[in-house]
């Protein structure tokens, strides 16, 4: 149980490809921190070097309070998740949770309780005397958190653990972590490429790109308030509607004008903008699919034409196609629709949407920063 | 020539693109040399600016040092010990005591002697007691030579610890400052089986390395720069001494040898032909007949696979100097084929195998491919049975035939990953000593290279000719030295060319 | 054309496959044939010379005992003691190297990986003027080869390192952080992770060091310098084979062959399914 600080840490390959840029981020004791974003961004790397498994070019990691930039893997407290799981393929499942305590010269009687012990929370005793090759893949990754979870370590680091296995496998393993997380009560830093991941398990979230950290908050704070267009765009499934338009100011009242439509901005989203006092300008208009509802053609609606229906069950994902080819993703729950409404939507038909305006966001074009953060 | 793009070239008919490529093959070879020789301009830029850094860096360790740092400079490890890692410290400082030693004792004479590679040769002197002429050693050129480079080499050592002495001053001053404490005896103790278990691990390997491989190299390079010989063996006969650039002239020179014949370089250049057609014949024979012979065993259907294998596997154990000198005999103008060919009332007189140039040549790359066709058997078949099976099955859907898919998805898949182990059994070739000089010694004699040192033969390669020079009537252990600097350049030379050039070995990821 | 469409696949099969029976029976005749010829020659009593027929026409164990009698043994003792030397210390010099070049990341590892393909390609043989001179001046040649042929096989065997690193790459990377991060020092990593899972690449290198000596003619001919006590099987087999010594010692040469051959074979047949995972694992790749 520790809290972890990371100040300035940078990581400079020998072939000066820099991998991580002045990385500054304080996690508390017992929280649970996601690093996210696409792959070569710098999230595992940012991990192995708290982990001790990298070099850490500039810049200091601490854990609890002590800087660990010197220190060996083994004394930095630490237990560690890796993607394959990295099981030794030569010991018995049983070994392989031990292999920590018995280098650690703990007594074997203590190990036998510990190593059931965690075996009991994994589910996994009876197949403590198998080798790994004769197990699943879930039963594989309870293995490798098993083997951590004996450590008793300050800190516990999972990189992308569960991106090896199945869908319906990885969601119950998601909850599974949850639990654990319960009952070890310590500070976890986790990595993956999924922004579902992120946003069910972290504490915080920390959404990386090209080595820079974009965003660091809470799932709420990232997916209501992105920062730039990249968190826009990253966060949230289907990913957000950008397009470029126009804010215009009248007197204190705020419209938008994609595709030639005037749609007012109201709500918050106005009454922030109006604090601002931001004047009239260019901006990328970001529409979650979500906030995206289907209306009469006429004024004030966007006309358009379906391309693509994804029946998802208990919603709709329309691709959608306006007059100047801009292609936007509709999201419609089922229950709005009737029998007939339903029916209607296969491609080619022409049709019409509105945006929500009190959940629109509005981004810097120059720098894709957004307006009102 | 005109060079097209990716998208151009794919649209080029058959014929074409194989013209293209071999065109763009030998228009790269200029440009693959150029850009050596600017990355050895680029690495020597380098180096002298890492040199002119390395001393920037000394003096300002010096100029800003505490008196531990500037009496360290003299006394290697004083730091150490002063900062209280007393086991770093006393091995430097024994490291400097040994290397003054040895200097003052034995280096420092090595070293004098070096240019000249000694004086005095042996003498005959009136020996009073005996009442007879007996002969006195003097100077001993090759142990002049051989401990000069050894002490040469202990130099670069030292220097090289006295800088790792002068920065680990450094940066011992830099921790302390910082707050921080230095590693005691026991931790570098402990390090050297955890952090710098590379060291442990890489000292006998490396020092085996350098003292038996690295040191001969260097000597061997310098006796191609002197007149060490039979005659001039630097002791018991004559004193040798350095020469400069004769051996490389009298090789590639267009006079005849002491024996009269052809030209010196002449020889030569028809061993390097010799060379290179047996090394690309040896190599590609094997390879495709070997991968023929797996591909057949590995066919569906057939039966007793492990059989076939186990037969072939088998000759693989056996000792090549048993099988090529029993075949050698066999194919004896009085062997076993002869003779028994004879018998039958086949033939009236032996068959010329080792007597006649062209058969013998012919006959050493058959025998070859008996030797050789087992072990290519065995490579190719693991990575035929790695090619991914759906590769065939599109292929056949595509229509296929079998011949298609050997040409089409066979043959470049193992080329792009069998590439390294080509270039590597091609230069093995043409070093292959044991095949050639195990069955034929090199023979038949070739009359026309009467002059060149090592009766010379059809078959010989240039690595048999060496051994020939080496141990024939006058040694001539500098021509010998020659011939294999030689090879170093051609296998060098290739193998530069087919890494820079070839995009087989370039693109070798294609398939993974 | 349909009819000719739909039989054509069976029996075009069953035509290849003769051809290929037919072919593989060919293959194993040649390929066996000499070594044949070789074990039915030892046995061979009436004429130590080399005949125009295989078949003895006199069976003996006579070639056996003129091997026991002769220098043979002393030269099967010497290369035993050199091969079983060269296994265990070749062994332990390679997978040093290799397992460090494949697993440690320092700043010379790459320059060093350079020398070393660069100083591969000098031909071995140029060293040996001089390692035969050093080896003299400390006494190891001669009758004292065996040594001698040990310590210079043994010191440059870091070179060949490229099949057991090319096996080592292939253990994923993981495996060592994990063990780091559960407390194992680089050490016990090596000990407790890699070895036990290395065990094919173990046998491999441990088989063909083995082998090796065996073979080795160039430089024990160099080394025993013309002393019979410092021969290995290949240069005094040799010797039986020069034109003035044939007429007396072919047979009893076929007889030596078959000694040697024999355990070297069984052993390398035991043995096989590691030397094939050795060469095709780390041999290809490079």
């Amino acid at each position: 149980m520790a809290s972890v600080k990371l100040t300035g840490v940078k990581k400079i390959y020998d072939n000066k490809v820099v991998a991580v840029h002045d990385f500054d981020l304080d996690i508390k004791d017992k929280e649970f921190v996601v690093f996210v974003g696409p792959s070569g961004c710098g999230k595992s790397t940012t991990l192995r070097m708290i982990a001790g498994l990298e070099d850490i070019s500039e810049g200091t990691v601490e854990i609890d309070g002590e800087v660990v930039n010197d220190l060996q893997p083994k004394d930095r407290g630490i237990a560690m998740v890796f993607q394959n799981y990295a099981l030794y393929p030569h010991m018995t499942v049983y070994d392989n949770i031990a292999f920590s305590l018995r280098l650690s010269k703990v007594p074997e009687d203590v190990v036998f309780e510990k190593v059931n012990k965690a075996a009991k929370i994994l589910g996994i005793t009876e197949y403590l005397t198998r080798k790994p090759r004769a197990l699943s893949g879930g039963q594989r990754q309870r293995v490798a958190i098993g083997r951590a979870m004996v450590r008793d370590s300050k800190v516990f680091l999972m990189d992308e653990p569960l991106s090896n296995l199945d869908a319906k496998l990885r969601n119950q393993m998601r909850a599974e972590i949850i639990l654990l997380r319960k009952q070890l009560d310590t500070t976890f830093i986790y990595v993956t490429h999924d922004q579902t991941e992120a946003m069910t398990l972290g504490d915080r979230i920390v959404i990386m790109k090209d080595g820079y950290i974009m965003q660091v908050g809470t799932p709420t704070e990232v997916f209501e308030m992105p920062k730039n267009l990249f968190v826009a765009g990253f966060i949230g499934a289907p990913q957000m509607n950008f397009i470029n338009t126009k804010l215009i100011n009248e007197g204190g009242k705020y419209f938008v004008e994609p595709f030639g439509v005037r749609l007012p901005v109201d709500g918050e989203k106005g009454e922030a903008l109006a604090k601002r006092k931001v004047q009239t300008r260019d901006i990328v208009l970001g529409v979650r699919p979500e906030h995206i509802r289907l209306a009469k053609p006429g004024a004030g609606a966007i006309s358009c034409t379906l391309i693509v229906n994804e029946m998802m069950g208990s919603e709709f994902h329309l691709h959608v196609e306006t007059k100047d080819g801009t292609r936007l993703i509709v999201r419609v729950p089922t229950v709005d629709l009737n029998k007939a409404e339903r029916e209607e939507l296969v491609s080619g038909h022409e049709m019409a949407v509105t945006f929500e305006g009190k959940v629109m966001h509005f981004f810097d074009p120059e720098s894709q920063t957004n307006l009102l953060v | 020539m005109k060079h097209y793009s990716d998208l151009e070239y794919l649209r080029l008919s058959k014929g074409q693109k194989i013209g293209y490529k071999i065109g763009s093959f030998f228009t790269g070879i200029p440009g693959a040399i150029g850009h050596f020789f600017k990355n050895i301009g680029g690495a020597i830029k380098q180096g002298a600016q890492a040199v002119g850094n390395e001393f920037k860096d000394i003096g300002s360790t010096f100029a800003n040092g505490d008196w531990k740092t500037k009496v360290s400079f003299f006394i290697m490890g004083f730091g150490n010990i002063a900062r209280g890692q007393v086991l770093r410290g006393l091995m430097f400082l024994l490291f400097e005591v040994v290397f003054i030693g040895y200097m003052v004792l034995a280096g420092a004479h090595w070293m004098a002697m070096l240019p000249s590679l000694g004086k005095v040769g042996p003498s005959s002197e009136y020996n009073a007691i005996l009442d007879t002429y007996t002969t006195v050693y003097n100077d001993n050129s090759f142990k002049i030579l051989l401990y000069g480079v050894l002490t040469m080499f202990f130099i670069i050592a030292f220097i090289y610890t006295w800088r790792v002495n002068v920065k680990q001053n450094q940066i011992a001053e830099k921790i302390l400052k910082s707050g921080k404490k230095l590693k005691s005896g026991k931790d570098d103790l402990k390090s050297l089986v955890d952090d710098q278990f590379h060291k442990t691990l890489l000292a006998l390997p490396l020092t085996g390395i350098l003292v038996f491989t690295v040191m001969p190299i260097v000597f061997m390079i310098l006796v191609a720069f002197t007149n060490y010989d039979g005659s001039h063996n630097g002791y018991t006969n004559n004193l040798f001494t350095w020469v400069g650039l004769d051996n490389f002239n009298t090789l590639l020179s267009w006079s005849a040898g002491s024996g009269g014949g052809q030209s010196y370089s002449a020889t030569f250049g028809e061993i390097l032909a010799w060379t290179l057609i047996w090394a690309f014949l040896a190599t590609f024979t094997n390879y495709f007949l070997g991968m023929g012979v797996a591909m057949m065993i590995n066919k569906k259907g057939i039966r007793l696979k492990k059989m076939w294998r186990t037969i072939l596997v088998m000759t693989v154990a056996i000792p090549q100097f048993i099988s090529l000198l029993y075949v050698s005999k066999m194919f004896a103008r009085n062997g076993l084929i002869n003779l028994s060919l004879m018998n039958l009332g086949w033939i009236k007189q032996p068959l010329p195998f080792w007597e006649n140039p062209m058969w013998a040549r012919v006959s050493v790359i058959v025998i070859n491919i008996w030797i050789g066709i087992p072990f290519l058997m065995l490579i190719t078949t693991g990575i035929l049975m790695n090619i991914p099976a759906d590769l065939y099955e599109s292929a056949r859907i595509d229509g296929a035939n079998a011949w298609q898919q050997y040409t089409k998805i066979t043959l470049p898949y193992m080329l792009f990953i069998t590439g390294p182990y080509l270039l590597t059994s091609f230069t093995g070739n043409m070093n292959n000593f044991n095949v050639i000089y195990l069955l034929t010694g090199g023979a038949p004699t070739n009359p026309a290279a009467s002059g060149a040192a090592g009766s010379v033969g059809y078959t010989d390669l240039l690595i048999t000719w060496l051994f020939k020079i080496t141990t024939g009537a006058d040694s001539q252990y500098y021509l010998a030295s020659v011939v294999g600097i030689m090879v170093f350049v051609v296998v060098a030379f290739i193998s530069l060319v087919v890494y820079n050039v070839l995009p087989s070995i370039k693109n070798e990821e294609d398939f993974q | 054309m349909n009819e000719k469409r739909h039989m054509g696949l069976k029996s075009l099969n069953r035509a290849s496959n003769t051809v290929i029976y037919i072919l593989l029976i060919i293959i194993s005749i040649v390929w066996l044939l000499p070594f044949v010829f070789i074990v039915l020659q030892s046995f061979r009593v009436e004429n130590t010379y080399q005949v125009g027929y295989v078949i003895p026409q006199q069976w003996g164990l006579d070639n056996y005992i003129r091997l026991w009698t002769s220098d043979f043994k002393r030269w099967y003792l010497n290369t035993f003691i050199i091969a079983l030397a060269s296994a265990v210390l070749i062994t332990i010099i390679q997978l040093c190297m290799s397992y460090t070049l494949s697993r440690f990341r320092f700043k010379l590892r790459g320059p060093l990986m350079r020398f070393m393909l660069i100083l591969g390609m000098f031909p071995g043989m140029l060293t040996m003027i001089i390692l035969y001179r050093v080896l003299a001046d400390l006494g190891l040649t001669q009758t004292n080869a065996v040594p001698g042929l040990i310590l210079v096989g043994v010191a440059s065997s870091g070179m060949g390192y490229y099949v057991s690193k090319g096996f080592f790459d292939t253990i994923p990377k993981s495996l060592d952080e994990a063990a780091r991060v559960d407390g194992a020092t680089r050490f016990q990593v090596l000990y407790k992770i890699i070895l036990p899972l290395a065990k094919p690449i173990v046998i491999y290198t441990i088989l063909t060091a083995f082998m090796g000596p065996w073979g080795d003619y160039v430089f024990a001919r160099y080394v025993a310098m013309g002393t019979s006590a410092g021969y290995n099987v290949a240069v005094g087999m040799y010797s039986w084979l020069t034109n003035d010594q044939i007429n007396n010692w072919y047979t009893t040469f076929c007889a030596g062959g078959v000694i040697v051959a024999l355990p070297v074979t069984i052993l390398f047949l035991c043995l096989q399914k590691y030397y094939v995972e050795g060469v095709t694992g780390g041999a290809v790749k490079g």
